[in-house]
């Protein structure tokens, strides 16, 4: 607790607590640490569906506000204030079930996706979806957050793997949809409702995925480029011709912070047996040129853990657009910051490292424009605490979609206590 | 309100009398039959809307139809006086190569999207077998797949953008040419909501670049029970092929004499399993999954040698179902599904349902993705026949279940199975599952009476509103 909290803050926040720990025993409730203490004035850690479920009809009957917590990475970044409760989902981490020979795995949301992909290494699997620092992504966070990373392109993004889910929704109620088979379209399909929805419409508790073969041989092409332009006829080269693991065009200033020098950089993977492995070096030393390093086995791990785990600059402004794969290169250098592009998916990370305090509303609205005249949008990821008052992190649909999805926070949470207020449009 | 509908498209598009009606009396699911009192065929988005506000003024409750090939009677009319059919939106729009993508109107028939970019390169994955005639509409309303889903996904993995028509009139835009959206996953809704959010009148489809090479292997098993544990094997070594299917004895028979394809005539079981990609290193797949096979009892596997020898092993996985017609006057599809590593119990309990009830039930199926296809053949004329093929059904969808399975791996649940609805989900889930539909149809007025049973509606075959044909 700061100092400086107002006495009635925390007497209200004591008084949270008690009844928390009434209502699931002592133990239960605890103060915030960074990062979650940027979004919620106390974190509750229920041990199972059932005591969700009571909190979520105390926050109904109450009128608090509540959102689910994985490491909080996300749910820091974009309130601009706090909710009530954080409900966090460290004490439900089971594996609930993970049959190697039909490539399912079913989780609790607490799980995190080191951890899951740990154990399914021992089956030469893996859940392919790979955001930053896969063990301080929680299932649930990587479901709620829609968090992908390079190999989208080859795999797609959680909305691709998840079979089923269960979830706590208003009045503390239960429901699943999907299952635990790889294919399945009976009933309504709620998994793609919940991905991405940043736990506005309920709670995810468990989650079931599809999982993958690891590609074989892994191996990892990497190119310095002296101007971008050449980074990106390289790379679009590339992706005509291959069916690429990943590929992505780094700026000067990530690919100096991984380790090469201060140029364009483009990092392409690809995997396969012997005879595919030696075609596809071949094609793209052809496409990247001679200069081509390529890398191996450990060497190759360890250099692709590096660009899914970049970090983006604490206070600086940074943000995803999603544009037409051929606008993307464009886009990219139009940002005029910083980038890691998705080549190929058209998907790109974006940033200034720094960004004055007057400027960050204006670049955003700028970047965003540009990215709708290409046929997309774009997602403020951070920005710094001091502007994010004027800043609207998510991109507005049309009209006409907005006010389904207003009518679908309506439906799903009346009494509008899950996460409000920061996901798109003000949801 | 025949002419209010008239004036808005045309009057050639409307069809009112019973005689015409009749061919719109049912889909692929023949079980039930009830024809629509009027159909109308709009040409565009605007009058798909025009006609939807006419209909909303007067509270009348409609059902959407695309080629009518759907096997779950979804586009059955229970309760929906009026089908809007989208024959007549038929063209492809925008082909955008340097962004693989391909904007289409919803009538346009799958296989028309493939063959539109397939010159150049590029195809759309999703390929029912019905693809010669299914239209993009119907596939994302039921989020179809086909033999090489198990590769590259279904229908919903491919849909970008979509353009509704919301039962009140009202279009709109979900997602788009991106592939991160905005907000709220609403094209995730739409595609396998079985018409029950609206009309979508367009669609922005992902094209695929055509794989440089294939190789296509038909594997011969003594039967099911080898052939099902190959394929677990062939997975389980690391590489997920493009395709594997499987047929039965039965099946193949039917095959065999319909299309002379040379399939093994003795063989208990075939798969039909195929590698796509780099020319490079396909041949060691083939023969390692050409190995696998003879390790799991196949006594013969070829590979096909050429493109046309490839084109036929599909022409007669992909014509199987009407084959089947040879055998028997009337048949019915079910299509659940299994854990892969289930295979072999579920179509153990197969033959058994089949010697229950005394009727031949013929396997033809996605075997990678543990989608069972099993193919009951009855004949309608004799009424204990078609309710004995209805319970059939129904014990092999609950064996399906007892196994961890789902009632419907791509053909929805329609007006078929909505009353199995509750074996798989609570009372809670379908709550939440309608729920979500009235975000988008509030008065139920899109396709009613489907996928989710009323509570304590009679979930009878024989309901009071339908004819069973007896
Ligand atoms: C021989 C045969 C083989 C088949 N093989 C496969 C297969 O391999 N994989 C597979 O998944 N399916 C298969 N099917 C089933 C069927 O072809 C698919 O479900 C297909 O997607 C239906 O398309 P359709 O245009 O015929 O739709 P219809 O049967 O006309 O309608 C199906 C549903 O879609 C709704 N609908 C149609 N158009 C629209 C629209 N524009 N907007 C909103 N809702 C709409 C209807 O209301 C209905 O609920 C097969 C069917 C047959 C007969």
């Amino acid at each position: 607790m700061t100092s400086g909290e107002a006495a009635e803050t925390r007497v209200e926040r004591e008084e949270l607590r008690q009844q928390i720990e009434r209502l699931l025993g002592a133990g239960r409730a605890r103060e915030p640490i960074a990062p979650e203490a940027a979004a919620c004035e106390l974190v509750v850690e229920p041990e199972s569906t059932d005591e969700i479920a009571e909190l979520v009809r105390k926050c109904e009957t109450d009128r608090l506000t509540l959102a689910p917590l994985g490491f909080a990475r996300t749910l820091s970044q974009i309130r601009t204030s706090r909710v009530a409760l954080g409900v966090s989902l460290a004490r439900m981490r089971r594996i609930i079930a993970y049959e190697p020979d039909d490539m399912t795995v079913v989780t609790e949301a607490g799980v995190t996706l080191g951890e899951l992909n740990r154990l399914c290494f021992e089956h030469r699997q893996r859940l392919p979806v790979d955001p930053r620092e896969p063990d301080r992504t929680t299932v649930g966070a990587m479901v709620g957050a829609s968090h992908a990373g390079p190999t989208r392109l080859s795999e797609g993004t959680v909305r691709d793997l998840l079979i089923g889910v269960a979830f706590v929704g208003h009045g503390g109620r239960l429901a699943r949809a999907g299952g635990r088979v790889v294919k399945n379209v009976a009933g309504y399909d709620l998994m793609k409702v919940m991905t991405g929805s940043f736990g506005t419409l309920g709670i995810v508790v468990e989650a079931a995925f599809k999982v993958r073969p690891i590609p074989e041989n892994y191996t990892l092409a990497v190119r310095r480029f002296g101007r971008d332009s050449e980074a990106f006829e390289a790379a679009v080269a590339i992706h005509d011709a291959l069916a690429m693991v990943h590929l992505e065009v780094l700026s000067p200033g990530p690919s100096a912070a991984l380790g090469y020098d201060y140029d364009w950089v483009v990092m392409a993977g690809f995997a396969g047996n012997r005879a595919e492995l030696d075609y596809q070096r071949a094609k793209t030393i052809e496409a990247l040129g001679s200069g081509t390093d390529i890398l191996e086995g450990a060497s190759a791990e360890a250099s692709f853990a590096s660009l899914r785990d970049m970090d983006f600059p604490a206070d600086g402004l940074v943000a995803q657009i999603a544009v037409k794969p051929a606008e993307l290169a464009r886009c990219a250098r139009e940002c005029s910051g910083e980038y890691r592009v998705h080549a190929g998916s058209g998907v790109a990370q974006v940033w200034f490292e720094e960004i004055g305090e007057g400027t960050a509303e204006q670049t955003v609205t700028r970047w965003r424009e540009m990215a709708r005249r290409a046929g997309g949008n774009l997602r403020v990821l951070r920005a710094p605490e001091t502007t994010r008052a004027e800043i609207e992190f998510f991109d507005r649909p049309s009209a006409g979609a907005f006010g389904l999805m207003k009518r679908l926070k309506q439906t799903f949470d009346p009494a509008n206590i899950f996460n409000p207020g920061c996901f798109v449009g003000g949801l | 309100m025949l002419d209010e509908l008239a004036a808005i498209v045309g009057d050639d598009g409307v069809v009112s009398r019973a005689t015409e009606l009749k061919v719109y009396e049912c889909d692929g699911w023949t079980v039930e039959k009830s024809a629509p009192e009027v159909l109308v065929m709009p040409r565009n988005t605007k009058q798909v809307s025009a006609v939807l506000k006419a209909l909303h003024r007067r509270a009348i409750a409609f059902v959407a139809r695309g080629a009518g090939t759907g096997l779950s009677g979804g586009a059955l009319p229970i309760d929906a006086p009026v089908m809007v059919c989208t024959s007549r939106m038929n063209r492809i729009l925008a082909i955008d190569l340097a962004n693989r993508r391909i904007e289409v109107q919803s009538g346009v028939v799958n296989l028309h999207v493939t063959n539109a970019v397939r010159s150049r390169g590029f195809f759309y994955a999703p390929d029912p077998s019905s693809q010669v005639a299914c239209t993009i509409g119907g596939n994302i309303a039921e989020n179809s797949g086909g033999p090489h889903t198990l590769k590259y996904g279904v229908t919903t993995n491919h849909v970008l953008g979509l353009e509704l028509v919301l039962p009140d009139g009202e279009v709109v835009e979900l997602g788009g040419a991106a592939e991160e959206r905005c907000g709220y996953d609403l094209v995730g809704a739409v595609v396998g909501a079985e018409g029950t959010t609206g009309i979508v009148t367009r669609a922005t489809l992902r094209l695929l670049r055509e794989p440089e090479s294939r190789r296509t292997i038909l594997a011969a098993f003594p039967d099911v029970d080898f052939a099902t544990r190959a394929v677990s094997a062939i997975i389980a070594s690391g590489v997920i092929p493009g395709a594997i299917e499987m047929m039965d004895r039965l099946i193949i028979r039917a095959v065999e004499e319909a299309f002379h394809v040379g399939l093994p005539a003795d063989a208990g079981a075939v798969l039909i399993v195929e590698f796509d990609g780099y020319a490079a290193g396909l041949d060691e797949r083939a023969s390692a999954a050409v190995e696998i096979a003879r390790r799991y009892g196949a006594a013969d596997s070829r590979l096909a040698r050429n493109e046309a020898e490839r084109a036929l092993l599909w022409k007669a996985r992909k014509r199987a179902f009407g084959a089947v017609g040879r055998l028997a006057p009337n048949y019915a599809t079910q299509d659940g599904v299994v854990p892969r590593t289930h295979l072999p119990q579920i179509l153990r309990e197969i033959s058994a349902v089949s010697e229950r009830y005394g009727l031949a039930i013929g396997n033809v199926f996605h075997a990678g993705d543990g989608n069972i296809h099993p193919i009951i053949l009855y004949d309608e004329r004799h009424p204990e026949q078609v309710q004995s093929a209805i319970e059939a059904g129904r014990d092999i969808l609950r064996a399906c279940l007892a196994m961890g399975g789902s009632l419907t791996g791509e053909h929805g649940i329609g007006a078929e199975k909505m009353g199995e609805m509750p074996l798989l989900f609570s009372p809670d889930d379908l709550l939440a599952m309608a729920e979500l539909r009235r975000v988008f149809d509030p008065g139920e007025r899109a396709n009613p009476n489907k996928i989710i049973p009323r509570p304590g509606a009679c979930v009878e075959v024989a309901a009071p509103h339908r004819q069973v044909p007896v």
